[in-house]
């Protein structure tokens, strides 16, 4: 397997980083330009956290922490993330419900947007 | 210690010793404990705590040294600070605080109260604790710590709760014991059965919502506490009454500032005027429900709780039924005022653990009652609609004194033809996707922690008319459907279904599976419309109720395999894929049926695999590890599945449809627009091939392309919500903010107008 997780976000993400190799994901990195960390969680967040960092710097998905700081992290829970990776539950809204967790730069988490990632396409 | 005074209600017992450790826990408990004792200094010179009489006031250093003296106690304190307090901050802490303030004023009432002569013996407690004693006795015979039970009432109370918490300690179920009529009033039941159901949390933070669940249960009906009563919402007026004063604490308070414990007490007194005489409530409890009555409720309640998941396989015949069910509870929940309140009291408690640190987030979002109240609530949705008739007349019965069973008899004399006035009522509410979301959280078992947040999200969203996409494996019928009555509608829908008119087919379909619930083939084809029709939820619930009439249809498992790698469920596709492989006549002997539970990727794989070198010309073999390389997301092994199967049979439209998407989400979206062109060349109301184009046009960054795809697929079928969705953040990202407020109110019309194809 390409990945050996079982969260639905490791597929969005797997996707993501097919996507940055593309035109319009370089165009993408070169607009946003943060490296953003994601702490997914199956059910609860905090708890068996998967770490995935997005680096829209060098146009790469890396499973784990990345070297040095991201601009921003952010936990999820599983189900969340694809929430808002799909655009059925905006960023904001995430944000208020305390189904989106944020810690640092807030100018780098409000580029953090359901456009920047691609859309899956259906069998 | 903090939180234990938070259960007991008890007058500080600060034992300076505890406080001096040096790490941020100590430090907390110093804040709490520090302050606790000043709010109790604070406390004296408060009017309610001075008409203490002065016999009731060596009671609380009674109590101070019969806590501290009772075995377990520093490890107790220990291990809690342990578990809560990791993240202490001042707003929790106050928080916790002003709990506790508030309670001393309310238990030296309470004490009061019990003082007084009492009306009548509860003679019958004793059989009712017995009832108790066979439901939760599992068995477990050592408790560790299993205090004497005499005294005053408020010292009996304080070493019974005690003994609660000690039950964390070693995950040990709590077991009920036989107390002496406490004499609680109402507002200290409620002030426990709120205190203990959000500690539980955090005691037993680590273990699973039934058995805190349990734990509370148990600690509220040995104390005669009914789990159920903000559910029937007997004391609407005090959650306000709490949010206010929460906001009041958030915004401008001193720690511990003296009106704070003059809000609680003077809260306490009014709530002691409202009630009357709390002991005649209690009596005309058990008069309505008799000692045992509610006992046995529960309990019945709890086991139907736990065989839901067969109910509801049993239920299938009884669909249109269900419906009715569900929107005469949607109503329930709409009009219903105190079940309102409630919502808002849940609502403060899940901002208040938003706003945070110290509590983590979901954990504190609801209490045990409201999870119950749910619970009930689920029950009565899922629970026996056919029945629903006999239930309702029995509920008015036992609980002929509860507020919204007269208020849902008023409406129901009012409505005569209720079905219909039910559905206009819905159409006209827009909480279609309420029941549904319940639906989801008890299946996942979090129904408890997710109340809150979902109700948050109810409120947040009841404008936006969408159907929830949580609704896994209940299938949603449509309001009105012009094809119930058709004298065939099976064949109605096929046909339509071959012209390409998913949405009218959809519509016949249902009316036949209405009609005939038991029709395999009618739930099928209805699945595949729904998956044409780009809804992939409606498909699984189609396919599923498929699936129960006729468990080996190969089509069927393969569709919701494939349904199921759209979600991204990976353990639920593999099952599916593999049960395909194991009905195949063909090739059924490669899958040994035990493993069924516990699959692995590659196993599944390699007996695909194995499959086509058996028979190389099945396309459907290929078809499937098509999907399966999907679900591990090798899009190139994919891909070349896919063209094999495409060899074989070049005219499957939903097969180029598959071979597009694979090579869409492999980035290879220029091949994927090609793929998918074909397909609709053979089918042209493809709706899912004209939302796939989207996708990919967006993917290349040409949202105006986009657009005009998504449109069309939308003009199709205007129920698709991904669709939807998906031209939204490309109308944003093609910088047309002027066609977003059509987008949102749905209006096709001018989005068509503007976006033609």
């Amino acid at each position: 397997m390409a990945s050996t997780s079982t969260l639905k976000s490791a597929a969005l993400l797997d996707q993501m980083k097919l996507h940055l190799a593309s035109d319009a994901g370089k165009e993408l990195s070169k607009k946003i330009n943060f490296v953003y960390q994601f702490n997914i969680s199956p059910k609860k967040i905090g708890i068996e956290e998967e770490i995935f960092t997005v680096d829209l710097k060098k146009g790469e998905v890396i499973k784990g922490a990345c070297e040095g700081k991201p601009d921003a992290t952010f936990s999820f829970k599983d189900e969340d993330f694809v929430k808002v990776a799909t655009g059925k539950m905006n960023p904001q809204m995430a944000f208020m419900r305390g189904a989106m967790k944020i810690k640092g730069s807030l100018s780098a988490a409000q580029k953090f947007t359901p456009d920047i990632f691609p859309k899956p396409s259906k069998m | 210690m903090a939180m234990r005074d938070i259960v007991t209600g008890g007058a500080s017992c600060a034992v300076p010793g505890s406080s001096s450790s040096s790490n941020p826990i100590g430090a907390l408990a110093n804040t709490l404990l520090g302050s606790s004792s000043k709010t109790q200094e604070r406390l004296k010179e408060l009017p309610g705590a001075s008409s203490v009489t002065a016999q009731d006031r060596p009671l609380y250093p009674e109590i101070d040294t019969s806590l501290a003296s009772l075995p377990g106690f520093e490890y107790d304190q220990q291990h809690q600070h342990q578990q809560q307090f990791q993240h202490p901050n001042a707003a929790g802490s106050q928080f916790l605080q002003s709990f506790r303030s508030g309670d001393q004023g309310g238990f030296a009432e309470a004490w009061n109260e019990t003082q007084h002569p009492q009306v009548g013996p509860h003679a019958h407690a004793q059989p009712h604790f017995a009832e108790f004693d066979s439901i939760y006795d599992n068995g477990v015979a050592s408790q560790i710590n299993q205090p004497t039970f005499d005294g005053p009432p408020q010292r009996v109370l304080s070493n019974y709760l005690h003994s609660f918490v000690t039950s964390s300690h070693g995950g040990i179920p709590f077991r009920p014991m036989p107390l002496p009529v406490l004499g609680l009033s109402e507002g200290d039941k409620q002030c426990i059965r709120d205190r203990s159901s959000i500690m539980a949390r955090h005691m037993f933070a680590d273990k699973s919502e039934d058995f805190i669940n349990s734990q509370v249960n148990t600690l509220l009906h040995s104390l005669e506490i009914d789990n159920e009563f903000r559910a029937k919402g007997s004391v609407p007026g005090q959650y306000r009454e709490l949010e206010g004063y929460w906001n009041e604490s958030q915004g401008n308070l001193i720690p511990g500032g003296p009106h704070v414990t003059d809000g609680w007490v003077t809260e306490y007194n009014q709530n002691v005027a409202a009630r009357g005489n709390p002991e005649s409530w209690a009596h005309s409890f058990e008069q309505q429900h008799g000692a045992n009555g509610w006992a046995s409720e529960f309990e019945q309640e709890q086991s139907q709780m736990t065989s839901m998941g067969l109910s509801r396989g049993v239920n299938i015949p009884n669909l249109a039924a269900m419906e009715q069910t569900r929107m005469l509870a949607h109503t329930l929940a709409q009009n219903e005022d105190p079940k309102f309140q409630n919502s808002k009291f849940l609502q403060f408690v899940s901002k208040m653990s938003r706003g945070e640190l110290i509590i983590d987030d979901n954990q504190l979002k609801s209490a045990g009652a409201s999870g119950n109240w749910a619970e009930e609530y689920q029950h009565q949705y899922i629970g026996a609609p056919s029945s629903w008739a006999d239930q309702f007349a029995r509920d008015e019965l036992s609980r002929g004194t509860d507020g919204w069973v007269n208020e849902f008899t008023a409406e129901q004399e009012q409505h005569g033809t209720v079905d219909d006035q039910w559905v206009n009522e819905f159409s006209k509410l827009r909480v279609d996707d309420w029941a549904d979301e319940f639906e989801h959280q008890v299946g996942e078992g979090a129904l408890g922690d997710n109340w809150a947040s979902s109700y948050d999200e109810f409120l947040n969203e009841q404008v936006v008319k969408q159907r929830s996409d949580t609704s896994r494996g209940v299938y949603v019928f449509s309001d009105v459907n012009p094809y119930v009555g058709h004298p065939n509608p099976l064949k109605e829908g096929q046909e339509l279904f071959r012209k390409g008119l998913l949405s009218e087919a959809v519509l016949a379909l249902e009316a036949e599976v209405l009609k005939n619930p038991d029709n395999s083939e009618g739930w099928r084809l209805l699945g595949i419309t729904h998956a044409e029709n780009d809804d992939d939820q409606q498909a699984i619930a189609s396919m599923m109720r498929a699936q129960e009439v006729d468990p080996t249809n190969l089509e069927v498992l393969l569709a919701l395999g494939v349904s199921h790698t759209n979600e991204l469920e990976q353990a639920a596709a593999l099952k599916y894929l593999y049960s395909w492989l194991q009905h195949h006549p063909k090739y059924g002997t490669l899958a040994p049926p035990e493993q069924i539970n516990s699959l692995y990727y590659a196993d599944v794989a390699r007996l695909f695999n194995e499959a086509a070198q058996i028979s190389p010309e099945d396309a459907d073999v290929h078809i499937v590890l098509g999907v399966l390389y999907n679900l591990s997301r090798e899009y190139d092994k994919a891909i070349a599945s896919f063209e094999t199967a495409l060899k074989l049979k070049p005219r499957d439209y939903s097969l180029w449809n598959k071979l597009g998407a694979t090579q869409a989400n492999s980035v290879q979206s220029a091949d994927a627009i090609l793929a998918y062109q074909q397909a609709l060349d053979l089918k042209p109301n493809y709706v899912r091939a004209w939302a796939n184009m989207g996708i990919s046009y967006a993917n290349q960054g040409l949202y105006e392309d986009s657009i005009r795809y998504y449109v069309r697929a939308l003009a199709m079928n205007p129920k698709a919500d991904n669709a939807w969705q998906y031209l939204r953040i490309s109308l944003s990202c093609a910088s047309r903010n002027d066609m977003m407020e059509a987008c949102d109110s749905r209006n096709l019309d001018v989005l068509q107008k503007e976006f033609p194809l």
